[in-house]
């Protein structure tokens, strides 16, 4: 009797166990022919290339129309800020009319090699001064070259067309592979 | 969980716990935490739970000071999951074990001698500069005692015997997902013992935290574990907010509870991934990780993130969801259903896998509670150990999702607890997704935040089991103490007696299956 | 039917006639000109194959795989070999350095050594003796000394894991790869590899179609084959997620190379002796109508042969990116329990089949 139950586990899994190995293979045949997930960057980062709207690629000063920041030198995103990623130089300077004095930003860096996003600077701005952008091809050759002085730079709004918008549209679900 | 701390000392501790075991049921060992209480010295307070009623308890006992050093007596004999949180205790803190077999340092550097969490702990970069020699290594560890005239006494034990074939599983080895060191001592292909290595990457984020204001300690969660940040960070913000006695609009609890839910799916995914690299299947693995990438999608439409999600905030959430959050949501979950049957028709139902898992790394319900074999791993061996149930927190409590709760107690079934736990994820999503209500999405905190003084613990279901955040606050606006619970640290304690007497390729398997992520265990 | 003896007697004649040579020289030089032959072939076969297990890889996967080294990628694989030759090669630490250098040897002789037994087309087999089948079997396990000695030599503990994986693998899967080609030799009838595929010629008269027992024994075939040759599921002695590279981890530049080169070769062989003994090598498709038959016979031999290879060489990679690994008593399990057992039974039936049809 012993033997024949070690006959059928014997004999009998050989039948589901190949069917099971098929089910793989019926699998795998089937995705051969699906279509591929394989993103082409850098081929298509200016045509079908999704960046999300709020990814935090660098951090970058928000502008008035004219062109002047907002930035009061308070330091609330220097104190923030856990790896003293933000240097903040300012003088007192005096209104001649007025006569109050008041802070004069002198240079705002930011160096975007120690940055880690945690955006507690954006969070402690009173003044809604700055903000990340997702403009991510930060890449360069030389350290040195990441410390940014956000209040001299001109930001032109990203190095990609329409990238601070999110770029082409994101279909959940599909991927396009597409570099055109 | 705010801690009412039963007072222990020297004497009737080793008494008093084992009476909370035996006789009160408390018998799973959830961490240790070790702690410079200042005047009052070093000490231990341990979280307890019930296993039957879930019912939580704390003890608290200070360490005897014999001479230069501190000791407690181990409860290793009664929670062996002690093994590695009492020798992270004494990494840290330089408190002695009584009757641990296995007193070496976990984290830190054999060679190193000095203990980081004491409130003395000279920081100066001088007194710390980084060592360029090779970490000594030994055959040997010590066991301290005390004698009858109360002298410290050491015994040796060797770890190895001369003739061992001890083979490293790691620091850099491709099934180790990180840089976890496993030493095997092999005889042919069968494991006789592993001795786990820690620290590889290990941080000092506790240190750390304890000279950052609050909102800072938030940005090292995300880098715990890249597979847990939602879930890790909601842990932290919950045992802050809980401090402060914050509440929290509805619209907040549901956006964390689904962003918890997408986190996990997010995590269960690359571990169905790689649990079939570990065993060879590379095409199952980017099956999964395809649709992962869905996944991140999503959350990133809204988080900005994708490994470090960087999401939620004390009193809130960092911004409110993406207007196409919903629909991409539900667009994820009607995709997902039909792939999670192709991995199993890839990989969990192929007959090879069920031969490479069944009876792989046994460990039965009772071990299991006792090493605190907590989430999937626990729970594939009949465990009802899941946070969201048993301590509910955010939304869990309304909404309708089974504990998935299995018997196998081996590596399939672990991979069979996270496929069933994918579709209730996404049942949860789906429940809640079109119901989130109307509200604030941030309640605005002064600019400077701090926690009334007390000791708090609070727990979420991670990934790969409990992740808690003990908080000691003295008032100040950084933490005086704050203590992770990481998810792998006692997964990593019980794999020496998972796999004795197991095949070298179970190693794998089952590190495969335990699913742990270093840096989670490291901190 | 083109017949390459065409080309080899021309080429004999050239050098013995009309130049004159006497048989020294002439087989000298023509041994030399088909050495050359089997290696640019064996070289160019590797990059070819490599290629193909990348892409084919990478569609089962859902990926492109390489897209960027020439239009479509087609020269990753170019690039791929120059890195590996300018590599340096460098010595181990404490290895046996007599066995540690000669191991890649002996497994790329093994594999150029069975690689000559493959017949191409009619009158175009380099080795061709009347015991083909035996001197294959012999060939091919000099590989496992080359992967026990690798091993061995390498001073690692993965790589000594790996090499008694590896030969214990590959001595058990012999067995019953043995008993699949001499279940052709019983319906063939010799042993020369031309003779067995000329058996093979003509409407029906492939190997799977003549037997039932011949299609177990080509399935058997392939499933050792592939262990034989040591690639997924069978992968053990690499086993990249337990023993990092196995046998071959610490060697570097062509070193490895030469193990690279072999496992995609080997793979080739395999497949080349399944389509030549089971599939009818370089026999065309024959039907017996006689007018799709001429038009099917007008194709070379070469071309079917290398059909009916690359067929197989691409199911067994369908095979090797669908299924996780086995461990290794499990593998073991499977020759000793199930295929060896099998294949005696099959034996039997063959012998059987062949005295009463």
């Amino acid at each position: 009797m012993k033997e024949m139950e070690n006959n059928k586990s014997y004999f009998g899994e050989i039948g589901s166990a190949l069917k099971t190995l098929g089910t793989g293979l019926k699998v795998t045949m089937k995705e051969y022919f699906t279509p591929k997930s394989t993103e082409q960057y850098p081929e298509n980062r200016k045509t079908t290339l999704h960046v999300a709207k709020r990814h935090r690629g660098r951090l970058v000063f928000k502008r008035n129309e004219d062109g002047s920041y907002k930035c009061t030198s308070c330091l609330m995103c220097e104190k923030a800020c856990p790896n003293d990623t933000i240097k903040i130089t300012s003088h007192m300077e005096e209104n001649p009319e007025t006569g109050r004095k008041k802070k004069k930003l002198d240079d705002y860096q930011y160096d975007l090699g120690d940055c880690m996003f945690c955006q507690l600077c954006v969070n402690a701005c009173n003044f809604d001064a700055i903000e990340f952008t997702n403009d991510f091809e930060n890449s360069v050759f030389d350290r040195n070259k990441l410390v940014l002085h956000l209040d001299k730079e001109v930001y032109q709004g990203g190095s990609l067309p329409n990238l601070i918008e999110g770029g082409a549209p994101l279909t959940i679900g599909k991927f396009n592979t597409k570099t055109k | 969980m705010k801690l009412n701390n039963i007072e222990l000392n020297f004497d009737n501790f080793a008494g008093e716990m084992a009476k909370l075991k035996s006789e009160k049921h408390f018998d799973y060992l959830v961490t240790i935490i070790g702690e410079d209480f200042g005047e009052e010295g070093l000490g231990c307070i341990y979280i307890l739970e019930n296993t039957q009623n879930h019912e939580r308890c704390s003890t608290r006992v200070i360490a005897k000071q014999v001479g230069e050093d501190y000791v407690i007596p181990s409860v290793l004999k009664l929670w062996n999951a002690a093994n590695l949180l009492e020798r992270e205790v004494f990494d840290f803190l330089g408190i002695k074990f009584l009757g641990h077999p296995d007193m070496r340092r976990l984290f830190m550097r054999n060679d190193f001698t000095r203990y980081p969490l004491r409130k003395d702990f000279d920081e100066s970069p001088d007194a710390n500069r980084f060592p360029t020699t090779d970490e000594p290594e030994t055959d040997f560890t010590t066991e301290w005692n005390l004698d009858k005239n109360g002298n410290l006494v050491a015994t040796r034990h060797r770890l190895f015997d001369e003739d061992d074939f001890v083979v490293n599983f790691g620091p850099n080895h491709p099934s180790m997902h990180g840089v976890l060191r496993l030493q095997a001592v092999l005889d042919g292909e069968t494991v006789k013992h592993i001795y786990p290595h820690l620290g590889y990457i290990h941080r000092g984020m506790e240190k750390m935290m304890e000279s950052m204001t609050y909102p800072q300690t938030l940005a090292m969660t995300d880098r715990l574990n890249y597979l847990c940040a939602m879930m890790h960070r909601h842990a932290l913000v919950g045992v802050i907010e809980e401090g402060m006695g914050i509440e929290l609009s509805e619209r907040i609890q549901y956006i964390r509870t689904i962003m918890d839910e997408l986190q996990r799916i997010d995590n269960h995914l690359l571990y169905l991934g790689t649990a079939a690299q570990d065993l060879g299947a590379l095409t199952a693995f980017l099956y999964c990780m395809r649709d992962r990438e869905h996944v991140l999608n999503v959350m990133e439409e809204t988080t900005g993130g994708r490994l470090i999600q960087n999401y939620y905030r004390i009193g809130g959430l960092q911004d409110d969801i993406d207007p196409n959050f919903v629909e991409n949501t539900k667009t994820l979950c009607k995709y997902l259903r039909p792939m999670i049957q192709e991995y199993m028709d890839v990989f969990g139902d192929n007959v090879i896998t069920h031969n490479r898992f069944e009876g792989v790394g046994p460990m039965g319900l009772e071990d299991s509670i006792n090493y605190a074999l907590t989430g999937p791993a626990g729970r594939a061996a009949g465990w009802h150990n899941d946070v969201r149930k048993n301590h509910p927190y955010a939304c869990y409590g309304q909404v309708n999702f089974k504990e998935i709760t299995l018997d196998g107690a081996d590596a399939m079934t672990r991979y069979m607890v996270h496929i069933e736990e994918l579709y209730q994820s996404l049942d949860i999503i789906e429940q809640l997704i079109d119901n989130i209500p109307e509200g604030e999405f941030y309640i605005k905190q002064k600019p400077i935040i701090k926690v009334p003084e007390g000791q708090w613990y609070f727990s979420v279901e991670g990934g790969a089991g409990e992740f808690g955040v003990y908080l000691d606050s003295r008032g100040d606006k950084s933490p005086y103490r704050l203590k992770m619970r990481p998810m792998g640290l006692t997964l990593t304690g019980a794999f020496d007696k998972m796999l004795r007497g197991q095949k070298v390729a179970d190693l794998v398997t089952t590190g495969a299956t335990i699913d742990f992520v270093i840096p989670d265990l490291d901190r | 039917m083109f017949d390459f003896s065409i080309v080899t007697s021309f080429v004999d004649q050239l050098l013995r006639q009309t130049l004159g040579l006497g048989d020294f020289w002439t087989i000298l030089i023509e041994c030399v000109l088909v050495g050359l032959g089997i290696l640019v072939g064996y070289a160019l076969l590797a990059i070819v194959l490599i290629f193909m297990e990348r892409k084919v890889c990478a569609y089962f996967q859902c990926r492109i795989g390489p897209m960027r080294v020439g239009p479509w990628g087609i020269f990753q694989v170019f690039a791929d070999v120059l890195k590996m030759l300018i590599k340096e090669i460098f010595a181990i630490d404490k290895a046996d350095l007599l066995l540690y250098y000669v191991a890649p040897f002996l497994v790329i002789a093994a594999s150029v050594g069975t690689f000559s037994f493959l017949p191409w087309n009619k009158g175009m087999s380099v080795l061709d003796f009347n015991v083909g089948i035996f001197m294959v079997t012999a060939i091919s396990s000099i590989g496992v000394v080359g992967i026990f000695m690798a091993g061995w030599g390498s001073n690692n503990k993965y790589s000594v894991v790996s090499a008694m994986r590896g030969a214990v693998q590959m001595i058990s899967y012999e067995m019953s790869l043995g008993l699949c080609l001499i279940c052709a030799v019983i319906l063939t009838g010799t042993m020369q590899m031309s003779g067995i595929v000329e058996a093979q010629t003509g409407p029906w008269r492939w190997l799977i179609f003549q037997s039932p027992t011949a299609i177990i024994a080509f399935l058997v075939f392939l499933v050792s084959g592939n262990a034989e040759a040591n690639r997924g599921p069978f992968d053990l002695a690499e086993a990249e997620s337990e023993l990092t590279a196995g046998y071959h981890t610490e060697y570097s530049g062509m070193g490895f190379g030469f193990y690279y080169l072999a496992e995609y070769l080997n793979l080739f062989v395999i497949s080349g002796l399944a389509s030549a003994i089971f599939l009818g090598g370089w026999a065309p498709v024959n039907i017996g109508l006689e007018a799709f038959d001429n038009v099917m016979n007008l194709i070379p031999g070469i071309f079917w042969f290398l059909g009916k290879t690359f067929m197989v060489v691409w199911i067994l990679m369908w095979v090797r990116w669908t299924f996780p690994r086995l461990r290794i008593d499990q593998i073991l399990k499977l020759e000793w329990k199930y295929l060896m057992p099998l294949m005696l039974l099959v034996l039997v039936l063959t012998t059987a089949w062949v005295a009463l049809v």
